[in-house]
């Protein structure tokens, strides 16, 4: 029944009948994505972002949460899947649900504050109250409505789909469509880089957030290892200062030089990563100096070993927690943190950085994580202001009609396949660019 | 919160005008991105503390959106003045107004707690920016100058999403 109700609405949505998608035909998209450029409207565009809301962010899976956002019974956290609030609750039950955040029936929020426990949901306009599982429990002044109102229906509304791997909670808005385990595919291997960085292998997402926005596409937040050695020049030039002050997210040498060990890695479906590991384990010994300087270091590197082995302990110590990691269309693992993107328009996008605590090791490491996260992300640290300038350089520059193509060509002759069927670039290679649009095209150009 | 041993009849005018001078003086410095400067007004072991999401956080629990020691704050310093600091090029242009000043527990010859509010106007890329909030200073006195150990500053929207807040806030 809530499911009819979600596809029908789709359903309307995907008419080209609007005014302005009709030019917008499938032929037309495709023509603004080649192997090597990329067309500047597919980020100006406001008809396009409205096709982008329904053919990918009313589509795909999506990331919502992680559950220890809501670890006890009642618990819940408010976010936005493309421009969907929902609600990700615990319920009673103890099993977690993600439930569309607006009254059936007039359509109110009922739920206003971002996090928190609750009994139930009421709804403040006509007094209707909802259970954590959905289910409407109060149906206030019941007598004014005959048999033809169904209770049982009109709770609030689930999202149709609702899969979670290692604790990150994904939803989709479509019934039908790939289970979450073909959707991760290989960046399945790369989400466990962090939450194996734990010797319990317990993540926790309650280390706070920095919430930012900046006026440019959403898209432009991506896996870009070209731009560090330039856009970050100014955190190269204070890394010189003390590589462990943190401003450099404990990155070790340089991994952005292109002779480095390091790549970009496409793994389909617009995941990629920037894949460190193979350089960051040639400085294993030195970050272990490093994290022995902290209390409870020596005893995390110990406790390390002892759950994942010696080979797979290295690589994850090494690798620090930071898969590098974006997730199409909304989610990213970036050093120490899941971090969510929310396109708000064509040219506004809020990016929440929700930083993480392992479980299992001293609170003195974990604090330590957090000031590294803190130097070089959000809305005052080192790097993240110099990025979010740029996209909006970037979003006024392509504005510009004259030459509208963007080039994403950088090391197309020299990227190969790997054994696992990723796509393998150098780590200044545009591969993730490439990766991206690619999946980009083939959502907004199948047939819904 | 202001404290109330602030009665008119008790208080040291003196100091209380010192005081608000200095922070006038700090405000300057920042509204016209003298870093240096700036920078030269603390002491040596300090505390730059700008809370996330809300005022009462532990930080060594939660991430803050400032949550500099010294090296932190002189990596800042150095990084604002290269090149390529790119958020800050063009700098913000700003201008700020400090008010409702209350020393607490404060000692005219060693210093104490300030609470102060803040509104910082700021215009950079054609877009004007307000900032407002709460500031806590500790002021220590060093020789004949006021120094600051450590300032807290708890913006009114923290918990939403910001921009660019790069200039010295």
């Amino acid at each position: 029944m809530n499911q009819q109700i979600i596809q029908s609405s789709n359903e309307n949505l995907n008419q080209s009948s609007a005014p302005g998608r009709a030019d917008w035909d499938k032929t037309a998209l495709a023509a603004l994505v080649e192997d090597g450029r990329i067309h500047s409207r597919v980020y100006t565009d406001s008809d396009i972002f409205e096709l982008e809301m329904e053919r990918i962010f009313s589509v795909s899976w999506l990331f919502v949460g992680h559950e220890s956002e809501v670890s006890a019974p009642g618990d819940y956290q408010t976010r936005t899947l493309g421009r969907t609030p929902v609600i990700m609750v615990r319920g009673k039950d103890k099993s977690v649900r993600v439930l569309v955040n607006r009254c059936r029936h007039r359509g109110a929020q009922v739920c206003e504050t971002e996090s928190g426990n609750t009994k139930f949901f009421r709804c403040w306009y006509h007094g209707w109250v909802f259970d954590t599982d959905g289910a409407l429990a109060e149906l206030t002044g019941e007598e004014a409505y005959d048999d033809s109102m169904d209770r049982e229906a009109m709770g609030l509304t689930p999202m149709p789909r609702v899969e979670s791997y290692r604790g990150f909670v994904f939803a989709s808005l479509a019934a039908e469509g790939e289970p979450l385990d073909d959707f991760l595919g290989g960046a399945k291997a790369i989400i466990d880089l962090m939450v194996d960085a734990s010797p319990t292998s317990e993540l926790y997402a309650d280390g706070g957030s920095h919430k930012t926005e900046y006026r440019g596409n959403w898209k432009l937040v991506g896996m870009d290892g070209y731009h560090p050695l330039h856009l970050h020049a100014s955190v190269m030039e204070t890394i010189h200062r003390d590589p462990d002050s943190g401003i450099g997210s404990t990155h070790r040498s340089n991994p952005f030089d292109d002779t480095a060990a390091t790549y970009t890695r496409d793994f389909g479906h617009g995941h990629s990563m920037l894949d460190f590991r193979e350089h960051r384990i040639k400085h294993y010994e030195q970050h272990c100096e490093f994290l022995k300087k902290t209390p409870g270091g020596a005893e995390y590197i110990d406790a390390m070993h002892k759950a994942h082995g010696e080979e797979r302990a290295r690589m994850l110590l090494s690798i620090s927690g930071d898969p590098h990691l974006g997730l199409f269309p909304n989610m990213q693992l970036i050093h120490n943190q899941i971090r969510i993107v929310t396109p708000l328009a064509a040219d506004q996008t809020q990016v929440e950085m929700i930083a993480v605590r392992l479980g299992g090791v001293s609170d003195e490491i974990n604090a330590d994580r957090l000031r590294h996260h803190e130097s070089f992300y959000g809305p005052a640290g080192a790097g993240s202001p110099d990025d979010t300038e740029i996209f909006e350089r970037v979003q006024r520059g392509m504005i510009a009609e004259v030459n509208p193509w963007l080039d994403i060509s950088r090391g197309v002759s020299r990227e190969y396949k790997d054994v696992d069927g990723s796509t393998v670039g150098r780590i200044s290679d545009e591969v993730p660019q490439r990766g991206i649009f690619r999946h980009w095209a083939k959502l907004m150009t199948q047939s819904a | 919160m202001a404290s109330s041993t602030n009665k008119a009849s008790q208080l040291d005018w003196q100091t209380q005008r010192e005081v608000e001078l200095f922070l006038f003086h700090e405000a300057e410095l920042a509204d016209a991105n003298r870093y240096e400067e700036w920078l030269a007004l603390w002491t040596e072991e300090l505390l730059y503390w700008v809370p996330s999401n809300n005022d009462e956080l532990d930080p060594q629990r939660k991430i803050s959106i400032i949550y500099d020691k010294r090296t932190q704050l002189e990596d800042r310093i150095f990084r604002l003045g290269t090149k390529h600091a790119y958020a800050q090029r063009p700098r913000s242009r700003l201008t700020r107004l400090v008010s409702n000043i209350v020393l607490e527990d404060f000692d005219e010859s060693s210093g104490g707690f300030v609470s102060s509010r803040f509104i910082v106007a700021e215009l950079r890329n054609h877009v004007q920016t307000l900032w407002s909030g709460r500031m806590r200073h500790k002021l220590i006195r060093e020789g004949s100058e006021w120094r600051i150990n450590e300032k807290h500053v708890f913006l009114l929207n923290n918990d939403t999403p910001v921009g660019n807040m790069t200039f010295i806030i």
